[in-house]
């Protein structure tokens, strides 16, 4: 059977609570690892709305973009991963605001 | 369409409820029946009977971190690769070359990856470092 | 994918072959040299295959991309603001020891990414080519080896710019599942045809969603909270890079999706903007009072440039006839983008042989005329660019947004810019000022130590500046006839 079996209203809910929780976890958190968890929570929340989306209409389109977001998210956390080890180095901390140099 | 969904739904319900029974009903039953003790080795974690050596915290090398993400980024190629693979006929010559061209930067990469030293498990040896201070 | 579309697709080609033949160069023999040659030559290359590729346009190459002279025309501006960047970046590193040709490696495929963003007709072209920009930048930030205030913008950078990301997607995928379409032009189409009508706030939310994602790119108000902070940390080079390249490559995304998605049909939308445009303009003004480094009053000033610049959309929105506002933000865009660079530039090059600090305090700057003149013209004109004097490149900018608010009737953001670009001088003066007082700070570095590109760089963008604000007919005609 094509198309989506569950309502497109429901799994779109689904995401916008995960894209929430991503938001709210980038906000909250101090540990930058964390910070780098919840930044994934929220691409992977658009993810799931594109294949979602992508079902509903019976296109591959969204799963297209499922994959250019699973490869953009993998490249993002790599850098990111790789500033956490200097920051660790430099720092000798994991907390955002221990290294909060910059302001006005 | 929301009627016959919940109708759907309720083998689910029933069995989600039945699972958490039983855990419950197993946990529960233990902890009254169960006998306790203040045994050496009651706290000791369980490995299929082996003594456990050593501690769960061990420091893995930095190194260990770029060989993860070289995995991570060259397993990630792969999806496209399938994508391709499952569209082979449709695609043809055309799919072809893109994919060689899409494989040849990889290979590229990988070249960059091996000869800054990435793959190297111990001693690095970055090729070039030498020639640079001229 | 056909000769034609080769042809059309030959500046993308270029440098990305470019970027493989760098990365083979540095597997098989380390040297700055050539890593900075190779570099040079593709982004130089890059921009001459404009001409090639504008025989076959307009073409549309696959769903995601299209090549028109929109595209080629901002695509090779990208690709010389690159190379502009790239020479600034080599005497800037000269004196910064460890391995810096990953640097240009990187500045390479940002830059990739930036003329992607001018093709892209497509959310994937969008996506791939915004974070192939970001991306490249999150390391590029993270450069030096030493100090911690790099590193720490990088992070910075990261954090929000991925962020960003997020919400940009999360927005076209609720009109995707709105409407059914990731093609602009598709999407246009389903809108007209009252697809939209089914669910209009689904579709009104994805693209305030859209908008606030690229609004981090491009740091207006509220957004804007990371801009001061990610300059100041970056390296001059890449601070200019950011500002100039990064955010005119988003606004030129903006600019297509706004336009080919059909997006400004929706009043409530137009609202927002104006709204953000007001708040840019005054916040960024503002601020830019209160601060004495250099590179924040830059990165204020770039939030005010930016409220400038969404005049367009709305005017563009607004008014029947959206040729002159689109007009007006092509000459703005490129007005900006020089006079970014050269602002940056100087940065750049005051700060040399400056060690881990770069020289980007106010005081730093002080009696500059008396020992860099070169140097200090460079950054004048740049500055009365940037504040909108008459006869340099900003003047002529501002007066094409002007113009084309007055087409639309815009009389509260004309209000906003006329106030904004008041209190910009005050500023902008205040450095031209700092730069002729008899500073007791020993500056390092004379002009003699200057690499010949930099020099040749350093002419260039006087020369442009001064050129598109004294004869702007030309470009404007050129303008004219690709939009």
């Amino acid at each position: 059977m094509p198309g989506l079996q569950v309502p497109l209203e429901h799994v779109l809910m689904m995401a916008a609570a995960l894209f929430i929780a991503g938001l709210v976890g980038l906000m909250v958190r101090r540990n930058i690892i964390f910070i780098l968890m919840s930044l994934e929570v929220m691409l992977n929340a658009s993810a799931l709305a594109f294949v979602a989306a992508g079902a509903h209409w019976g296109q591959a389109d969204g799963q297209i973009i499922f994959m250019l977001i699973l490869t953009v998210a993998a490249a993002e956390v790599s850098v990111g991963l790789g500033l956490v080890l200097l920051l660790q180095r430099r720092f000798k901390t994991l907390d955002m605001d221990n290294a909060n140099r910059l302001r006005d | 369409m929301t009627g016959s969904t919940t109708a759907e739904l309720i083998p689910f319900i029933v069995y989600f409820g039945g699972v958490i029974l039983l855990v419950l009903t197993m946990l529960g039953l233990s902890f009254v029946l169960g006998q306790r003790r203040t045994n050496k080795a009651t706290n000791t974690p369980y490995e299929s009977g082996v003594v456990a050596v050593g501690t769960s915290q061990i420091r893995l090398s930095v190194e260990f971190y770029l060989i993860a993400i070289i995995f991570v980024i060259f397993d990630l190629e792969t999806v496209f690769i399938f994508a391709w693979a499952i569209a082979f006929f449709e695609l043809g010559w055309q799919g072809y070359f893109a994919i060689l061209v899409f494989i040849a930067m990889l290979g590229v990469a990988l070249v960059y990856a091996w000869r800054c030293g990435t793959l190297e498990w111990g001693v690095k040896t970055r090729v070039g470092l030498e020639a640079k201070d001229n | 994918m056909n000769l034609a579309a080769m042809q059309g697709l030959l500046p993308l080609l270029v440098l990305g072959l470019g970027a493989a033949v760098l990365m083979l160069q540095i597997s098989i023999r380390r040297q700055l040299g050539w890593s900075y040659a190779i570099t040079v030559a593709t982004l130089l290359l890059g921009a001459a295959a404009m001409e090639p590729a504008m025989q076959v346009a307009p073409l549309q190459v696959t769903p995601l991309l299209r090549v028109d002279n929109l595209g080629l025309f901002f695509g090779s501006l990208f690709c010389l603001s690159g190379a502009v960047t790239a020479v600034i970046s080599r005497d800037y590193l000269r004196s910064r020891e460890g391995e810096n040709e990953e640097y240009f490696l990187l500045l390479l495929l940002s830059t990739l990414g930036a003329v992607i963003l001018a093709y892209s007709t497509h959310v994937a072209a969008l996506l791939l080519g915004l974070e192939l920009l970001s991306v490249a930048l999150y390391a590029l930030i993270a450069y030096p080896e030493r100090g911690t205030l790099p590193l720490e913008a990088a992070i910075k950078y990261l954090v929000l710019s991925g962020a960003a990301s997020a919400t940009l997607l999360f927005g076209f995928a609720l009109i995707y599942a709105a409407l059914g379409s990731l093609e602009y032009a598709e999407i246009a189409v389903q809108i007209s045809a009252g697809r939209a009508a089914t669910s209009p706030a689904l579709i009104l939310m994805g693209a305030a969603m859209v908008f606030a994602g690229l609004g981090f790119k491009l740091s207006v108000v509220p957004f804007h909270m990371w801009t001061p902070d990610v300059y100041e940390g970056a390296p001059a080079p890449i601070s200019g890079f950011l500002a100039g390249v990064s955010k005119g490559a988003v606004f030129i995304a903006v600019l297509r999706w706004f336009l080919e998605s059909g997006f400004f049909q929706y009043s409530s939308l137009l609202a927002g903007i104006t709204l953000l445009s007001i708040a840019s303009i005054l916040v960024g003004n503002l601020l830019a009072l209160l601060q004495t480094n250099v590179k924040r009053i830059l990165a204020y000033s770039s939030i005010a440039h930016l409220g400038y610049l969404l005049i367009v959309l709305v005017a563009a929105g607004v008014s029947p006839e959206p040729g002159l506002a689109v007009e007006a933000g092509g000459y703005y865009v490129v007005a900006y983008v020089i006079t970014t660079l050269a602002a940056f530039s100087l940065l750049g090059l005051i700060s040399r042989q400056s060690g881990d600090r770069e020289y980007d305090q106010l005081s730093d700057l002080a009696g500059l005329f008396w020992k860099q003149p070169g140097l200090a013209a460079l950054f004048t004109v740049a500055l009365l660019s940037l504040a909108g004097i008459p006869l340099t490149a900003g003047f002529i900018g501002k007066f094409y947004l002007i113009s084309a608010g007055v087409d639309a009737a815009l009389w509260g953001l004309l209000a906003a810019l006329v106030i904004g670009s008041a209190i910009g001088i005050f500023y902008y003066l205040r450095i031209i000022y700092t730069m002729t007082t008899v500073g007791e700070q020993a500056n390092p570095g004379t002009t003699a130590d200057m690499l010949v590109g930099s020099r040749l760089v350093v002419y260039l963008l006087i020369f442009a500046m001064l050129y598109l604000g004294i004869v702007p007919e030309p470009l404007m005609g050129y303008l004219r006839t690709i939009l």
